[in-house]
């Protein structure tokens, strides 16, 4: 009883601060370049968390998550268009904005999420049956098909499938229906509230049975199916779902307030779904808050770089030594960073183990409200 | 009545037959040995009626329906458990969730109150967790619970390995090797320990092994493969006297 009225407080405590945020977070920081960078590293969140699904917990290594991402971003970016017109000018905080999100974005960003999934089911039905690396070359194939597709559409094509590739813009990119930029709509409610939900829900698929028959999978697949756990139907289902989560994250991306209004092919390289791999595997293949924050770090350790150049110290070893020129540094450092943290912890931060670790309950000592022994035969043990 | 019947059952891997034309009938409550020198395809029945591998041919059908076409979990669904010979745990996974594992078959609320953390969910979970520990109660692996099963002893690993599959509510058993490895007061603990199972659970029991011991004391029926073929059938006074069993063991001319 009070557990669920607890829960009942947080959801509504967690509301009431995304609301403040949706009208306030534009006078808390005025910096546009700031609040993008929040929101986006929301986006990298639930993008790291998606994966982590299969790659991390069902330990099936998808390399194409990026194409998931772009189909949900393209897919909202074109329903948000048609359903509102105009420009992106109007989105911004406010409450007739706010008002106009609620009918938006939740049918945009589901668009994204189920035309994501229906792609995730194509491509894992047939791979996820096949064991081992096959997975990796079709989602790999899989990505660089959707972007390529895109990018290369002819302008002038005049028919049928080409010419509606071709209205996505190529490679310039689709900026809504009428080229004025895809409607933003989707402010700090709905992409921090999105991320924070989609967090619970992996983190509840893992500590529930589904969660402890991917593990069981992912350790020894004949032993899982000798007790019953269908391998092909939880793998599939789970990179289904791990699509959508992708398709969520896409789509926000490319509708959320203070981004461009213009969803780009080039967003959606292999070096981002790389990028994706990293932040699971560096904060802990499997724990859900571990991705957390390998997207965290990943996200602001580029833009932290930036940012130290303007702190004195910095400037003065700079004036000192030439060479050191941080902006071309930058990818350096962040690749030493990974390289020394795959030395030092070869299974990522946490591991698979979790923030705040989950209180197990000692499962030996729940027995005080348990029926009292059988009377099995001691030499039943023997 | 049989529970477990194979018919001209016919796996060969590339050009080798790894089973030829087996058949035989498991009668119901029975424990029933399945033997045969090194190589004879014992396993290799074993990983057929449990669905890793299809037969080439034949039939198997289990308690009035078909197994051949069907897939391991599918199998294991329908009650038949079986343990490895080399043991098969998730390692990395404590001893309690081993165990429940094996409770995915009968969950009725799915992927929807898993999320929704809903009542039904929790009741769920929770009567699952007890009937785990219940069952390690049974096996005298309740204080090892939350153990992660690799830091178990050996013959502990292959208790949490029956202790697992009974999870699933089986109605028919199969055992690889459980004598691997065991001195001869272990192997005797086996005996009783096997024919505990059968009464406690109501099962059938069907093991492949090479320890006489346990498979000529413990067996009301035996069937012996040579090469992928079926020499003699027949109870254990019968096989221990028949002269191609003593042949395949001991060589021609003995």
């Amino acid at each position: 009883m009070s557990a669920r009225f607890r829960t009942l407080a947080w959801v509504l405590l967690t509301l009431v601060v995304l609301l403040g945020l949706d009208f306030g977070l534009q006078s808390l920081l005025p910096d546009s370049s700031i609040r993008q960078l929040l929101m986006l590293a929301a986006i990298y969140i639930m993008v790291a968390v998606s994966l982590n699904v299969i790659n991390g917990m069902a330990g099936q290594f998808s390399i194409g998550h990026a194409g998931f991402v772009g189909i949900g971003a393209y897919t909202a970016a074109i329903i948000a268009s048609h359903l509102h017109g105009s420009s992106s000018a109007i989105a911004g905080p406010g409450v007739q904005s706010f008002v106009h999100s609620w009918f938006l974005v939740p049918l945009s960003v589901g668009a994204g999420a189920l035309v994501a999934s229906l792609f995730g089911l194509l491509v894992g039905l047939p791979s996820l049956r096949l064991r081992g690396d096959y997975l990796a070359i079709v989602t790999l194939g899989f990505a660089e098909i959707f972007r390529l597709v895109i990018a290369s559409a002819q302008i002038d094509a005049t028919a049928g499938f080409a010419r509606a590739i071709a209205s996505l813009g190529g490679q310039n990119g689709y900026a809504g229906k009428d080229g004025q930029g895809v409607p933003l709509f989707a402010g700090p409610f709905w992409v921090f509230g999105a991320a924070i939900a989609m967090i619970v829900a992996t983190w509840r698929i893992k500590f529930s049975g589904w969660g402890r028959a991917l593990r069981a999978l992912r350790e020894d697949e004949i032993a899982a199916a000798a007790v019953g756990v269908d391998p092909t139907r939880y793998k599939v289902i789970s990179f289904v779902l791990a699509a959508a989560g992708a398709g969520i994250a896409g789509g926000l991306w490319g509708t959320m307030r203070d981004g461009l209004g213009l969803v780009q092919p080039d967003q959606f390289t292999f070096q981002f779904s790389f990028d994706a791999i990293t932040m699971v595997i560096l904060g802990g293949s499997g724990s859900v808050t571990g991705s957390v924050l390998g997207a965290l770090f990943v996200t602001f350790t580029v833009k932290f770089i930036e940012l130290i150049q303007g702190v004195e110290i910095v400037k003065d070893l700079q004036r000192a030594n030439p060479w050191l020129d941080l902006n071309a540094l930058r990818m350096v450092i962040y690749a030493a960073v990974l390289i020394a943290l795959m030395i030092l912890r070869p299974e990522g931060v946490l591991g698979e183990r979790e923030l705040f670790g989950k209180r197990q309950k000692k499962a030996g000592d729940a027995g005080a409200s348990g029926p009292s022994k059988p009377g099995a035969p001691s030499e039943a043990a023997a | 009545m049989s529970l477990l019947e194979l018919g001209e059952v016919t796996k060969s891997f590339g050009g080798i037959k790894a089973v030829t034309r087996v058949s035989f009938q498991v009668p119901q409550g029975s424990i029933f040995g399945l033997i045969g020198p090194n190589g004879a395809g014992k396993t290799t029945v074993f990983n057929l009626i449990t669905g890793v591998y299809r037969p080439d041919s034949g039939a198997i059908r289990f308690d009035g329906g078909d197994l051949t076409t069907k897939k391991s979990a599918q199998i294991a669904a329908v009650g038949v458990a079986r343990t490895f010979q080399n043991i098969r745990l998730f390692s990395q996974m404590s001893v309690v969730d081993n165990v429940l594992v094996a409770c995915e078959t009968t969950r009725r609320t799915g992927l929807g109150g898993a999320l929704g953390r809903s009542g039904a969910f929790r009741d769920e979970e929770h009567r699952m967790h007890e009937k785990a520990l219940e069952l390690l109660d049974l096996f005298q692996l309740r204080p090892l619970a939350s153990e992660r099963s690799t830091s178990l002893s050996y013959g502990n690993q292959r208790r949490l390995e029956i202790a697992r599959a009974m999870m699933l509510g089986p109605k028919l058993l199969l055992l690889d090797e459980p004598a691997a490895g065991m001195n001869y007061g272990e192997a005797e603990g086996l005996n009783k320990q096997i024919r505990w199972l059968r009464e406690h659970f109501n099962l059938t029991v069907v093991l492949v092994e090479h320890n006489m011991q346990v498979v000529m004391n413990v067996c009301e029926e035996i069937h012996v493969l040579d090469y992928g073929q079926t020499i003699a059938h027949g109870s254990p006074d019968e096989i221990r006297k028949h002269p191609k069993v003593l042949a395949a063991y001991l060589g021609e001319g003995v």
